[in-house]
């Protein structure tokens, strides 16, 4: 620029440019750029805590306020991912505690984190507000404890998903009497029963508290006590929602309810008695969000609410509600943008819920905002997927997920290439993609060919042979994600496609065809891959090359191999010549 | 007073003026009002009673020149006036922001050293709109900036690997293997074009392997695994048993909750189809030296041979089919990777990863 622009002034336009990607644009742009928007980089994302080290992190961003990690691949909610496999978060929090004393924000998910990383978390950031644990374990309501007494600042307390070991202690006394910053509390996933006059007391004192989300120990009876406490709520999850009849705890309930004009989100709902339900009427026509993916809630009571809920952006629900439910939600939920539908029982084989492909259809057709889907079904035709596809071509996220394993069409008794196939054509922006039912490798022809912005594939039970594999590396341009399992995809198009694994963020492959020997090979001449190899079948010493691995991870890294790895946990070492340089 | 001065008030107005004076040198006198909506100006007239005449003209900072002075006397004008309502001063706002990057830039540099933050900010969001959304060199070519990083602090995902000089490198090699083996052998191999056409490679390889390896393998059975989760009613906690993996559970949003996160390290790409890669973490650039030639010393060819062939016994397969297939492939851009450090490039490339920010 031909005027000198100081470097406040930049900074100061930097401050307006968040995005990451943006941000990532920003400081490849010129040596000037480059450092002054690392000192005023205030988040960041780790995709992968192994792709790099804290030390690097922490040296190029001395200024970060807001960390977000995440550890264990995706698949780990299948229990696919062992006991012990990694994703420590104390080395992150270690070397935060002493490079980021004003460290405020903390989001973690699928990371194993302690009660003593929670307590250094709660004595080291002095001006800590947001703790969010997604999927995480490790941890008990004594780490809570700390945190609660600790953090004066503390807005957001979000458990999502987590695997608590619940003491049942009194660790919402600890929250200090003038405490009142609370914004969010999220304690869905806790097993155990709350201090009820502790939660009370603290909901009281937290004007400013918009969202509480309540753990199934919490009974129906104590919901009105705690919503005319905070009528201020936006988001709300119950607790249980069932009592026996009786007519004052409804109209307290209904009453209650009425009284929370500003509530947009509404969950739990563990347990239902559908004699309460209309207690939540009047707040139907506001909500935006509702997550009924736990409650046992029939398709009438389905109906009925969500009738009444026209501005529904999001929909979490089981099967329950059966085609005709998604009629009424295609007829009504006319903002609908994401709908996942959940199997209330996936291993039962004689399935009375009447949830089929022309659920899916109505809501398609329906809603011309819906962008997201998740889909449990038993029954699936090509024909129905190339309607949603025709539909929906602004769809970003398709995940179909037909319950029994190579399921074919029901109609033709095909495979699913061409109904999937017509989804990758028509939606050019599909950014996420599961695969389900009975699959060749043409679908993986037609991946490869068209979905140039998919940025993360699950697929299982799926393709005939390597080129089904080959397809997806080879074609699929924006592709950071990819995770397998049980498919007959062996060595060919894994070394073949070597250079695709380090412009992606990580490769799973469990249950397939790919030899040890293989995985060496890669290991060995990949420079910025760390190869692991996970196998619980025995020492590693004793399998032959030939003999195929268990589970493949493999991901992008400039940290080299990690040092934490248990005994079932192999990286393929590197060649030396590329490890010594000169 | 002198003269001059005197002649210029008009007692019949009555209106106050204050002289400013810009880098250049030239001197104008400005409504009160509007000037005094400049925060700099106001403190030098209040504190240091400056700009009542035309030789204690406020000497305004360097990076305000007049016809920036212009632009913002413009802007001070219009909001200055009080009875303004918010959609009229947007209205403004968005029109008077209409300019070329250069007098944008300019001007959001002159604002603030007047510490006029209102437009401060105002150009400011023009600025990162213009950034938004671009890559690094689209930035570059927009701001005149200069192309001045190195390979070590520029982070760079992996280019398009058909661009790679590693695949080029192992193409020519096989490309003189093949040849040797065609002339010992005699065998047909097929005809690889330097156009891409996803179909013949596709078929090559399909008829390989239908040819090649038989049947295609077994699927295995589903595994059946199932961990103990505390809340076993929860239906959906539950992988299910025998099916699909894609039995999810409940209330995890989408990877990205708010728009504000921002990934590790940058590593913008050049061309868009990359704007993903290595977006979590460091990936240096490659770099090789342009004139890489095709001769390789001996050593380190004979070296190349022994892990092709090596590789190739491993995977249990003939040597010129596998030559084949890998051939069809690494058209695409995909191919085995081999070490080389031969010839120094890849050295440097290794070097710098362990070189300043790396290590």
């Amino acid at each position: 620029m031909a005027c000198a622009f100081p470097e406040e002034v930049l900074e100061h336009v930097f401050s307006f440019v968040q995005s990451e990607k943006d941000r990532n644009a920003v400081s490849l742009v010129c040596k000037s750029w480059y450092s002054i928007e690392r000192c005023c980089r205030r988040r960041i994302f780790v995709g992968n805590c192994y792709a790099v080290s804290p030390q690097i992190v922490i040296r190029r961003f001395p200024e970060v306020r807001s960390v977000s990690l995440k550890g264990k691949p995706h698949f780990a909610d299948f229990n696919l991912v062992p006991e012990g496999w990694g994703a420590y978060v104390q080395p992150w929090i270690a070397a935060m505690a002493d490079a980021y004393p004003a460290l405020e924000e903390l989001r973690l998910k699928r990371m194993v984190v302690t009660d003593e990383n929670l307590e250094m978390v709660s004595r080291a950031f002095r001006n800590f507000k947001v703790l969010v644990l997604s999927s995480c374990e490790g941890f008990t309501t004594d780490g809570l404890a700390a945190i609660a007494g600790n953090c004066r600042n503390l807005r957001e307390l979000d458990l999502r998903e987590c695997e608590v070991d619940d003491h049942r202690g009194h660790w919402l006394n600890n929250f200090p009497d003038n405490f009142t910053s609370l914004v969010s509390l999220n304690l869905a996933c806790l097993d155990g029963e709350i201090n009820f006059p502790a939660l009370e007391r603290l909901v009281g004192r937290c004007h400013n508290l918009k969202t509480l989300r309540l753990n199934h120990a919490v009974p129906l009876e104590k919901l009105p006590n705690l919503l005319s406490r905070a009528p201020q709520l936006v988001d709300l999850g119950t607790g249980a929602f069932t009592a026996d009849v009786r007519p004052e705890l409804y109209s307290k309930l209904a009453t209650a309810f009425a009284g929370c004009k500003g509530l947009k989100s509404l969950s739990g709902f563990w347990e239902v008695a559908s004699v309460y339900l209309p207690a939540v009427y009047p707040v139907c026509a506001g909500l935006t969000s509702m997550n009924f993916s736990y409650a046992s809630i029939q398709s009438p009571d389905l109906n009925k609410i969500l009738g009444q809920c026209p501005n529904l952006k999001r929909l979490w629900v089981l099967d329950y509600i059966e085609d005709s439910g998604l009629e009424t939600v295609a007829a009504t939920c006319k903002d609908l943008q994401e709908l996942r539908v959940f199997p209330s029982d996936p291993y039962d084989a004689e399935q009375n819920v009447l949830l089929t492909e022309q659920g899916l259809i109505s809501v398609s057709e329906g809603c011309p905002k819906l962008q997201s889907v998740l889909y449990f079904c038993r029954r699936m035709s090509n024909a129905a997927l190339s309607v949603v596809a025709r539909n929906r071509p602004n769809l970003t996220r398709f995940r179909l997920c037909i319950i029994e394993p190579r399921t074919p069409d029901y109609l033709t008794l095909d495979p699913f290439d061409e109904g999937f196939g017509a989804i990758v054509e028509h939606c050019k922006d599909l950014q996420r993609l599961s695969l389900s039912g009975l699959l060749s490798d043409h679908v993986f022809e037609y991946i490869g060919r068209h979905a140039k912005r998919l940025e993360m594939l699950s697929v299982a039970f799926a393709g005939n042979s390597d080129l089904g594999l080959h397809h997806v590396l080879s074609g699929c341009k924006s592709l950071r994600k990819l995770e397998i399992r049980d498919c007959p995809f062996g060595d060919k198009a894994l070394l073949a496609n070597a250079m695709k694994l380090e412009t992606m963020r990580s490769l799973w492959m469990s249950s397939c065809s790919v030899s040890l020997g293989a995985c060496k090979l890669l290991g060995h001449k990949m420079p910025w891959l760390n190869v692991e190899v996970i196998d619980e079948r025995g020492p590693p010493d004793s399998t032959s090359d030939d003999c195929h691995v268990e589970k493949l991870y493999a991901y992008r890294t400039v940290a080299g191999p990690r040092l934490d790895m248990p005994d079932f946990v192999r990286t393929m070492e590197k060649d030396s010549c590329l490890i010594l340089g000169d | 007073m002198s003269e001059g001065d005197m002649a210029i008030m008009k007692p019949e107005v009555m209106k106050s003026y204050i002289w400013l004076q810009t880098a250049d040198g030239s001197i104008q006198q400005v409504e009160e009002e509007v000037a005094m909506f400049c925060p700099m100006i106001c403190r030098e007239v209040i504190q240091s009673s400056m700009g009542s005449s035309k030789n204690y003209a406020i000497s305004l900072p360097q990076r305000v020149n007049t016809a920036i002075l212009s632009l913002i006397l413009d802007y001070c004008r219009f909001h200055q006036v009080q009875g303004r309502s918010n959609k009229e001063r947007k209205s403004f706002d968005e029109k008077f922001i209409r300019m070329d990057t250069k007098k944008l830039c300019e001007l959001t540099s002159a604002a603030d050293s007047l510490q006029l933050k209102p437009l401060v900010d105002l150009t400011s969001r023009a600025l990162a709109r213009m950034i938004e959304g671009k890559t690094p060199e689209e930035i570059r070519e927009t701001f005149h900036l200069p192309d001045d990083l190195t390979e070590e602090e520029k982070l760079e995902p992996l280019r398009n690997t058909a661009d790679d000089p590693r695949i080029r490198l192992l193409n020519r090699l096989y490309a003189r293997k093949r040849k040797e083996l065609k002339e010992k052998e005699k065998l047909k191999i097929v005809e690889i074009e330097e156009e891409q056409v996803d179909q013949r490679s596709v078929d090559d390889l399909l008829s390989f392997i239908n040819g090649g390896d038989g049947d295609s393998k077994q699927v295995r059975a589903p595994k059946h695994k199932k961990k103990n989760k505390k809340k076993k009613d929860q239906s959906k906690d539950h992988c299910c048993n025998n099916a699909n993996k894609n039995c999810k559970e409940g209330t995890l949003s989408s990877t990205c909750q708010n728009g504000d996160k921002c990934k590790v390290v940058p590593s913008a790409s050049q061309t868009p189809k990359q704007e993903d890669s290595a977006d979590d973490t460091i990936s240096p650039k490659v770099e090789f030296d342009d004139d890489i030639d095709d001769e390789l010393d001996p050593a380190m060819k004979e070296k190349l041979d022994r892990e092709v062939e090596d590789f190739a016994r491993r995977l249990n397969s003939d040597w010129p089919e596998r030559m084949q297939e890998i051939l069809s492939l690494g058209q695409e851009g995909r191919a085995v990777p081999i070490s080389m450090n031969g010839n120094g490039s890849l050295r440097r490339y290794t070097k710098m990863a362990y070189s300043s920010g790396l290590d």
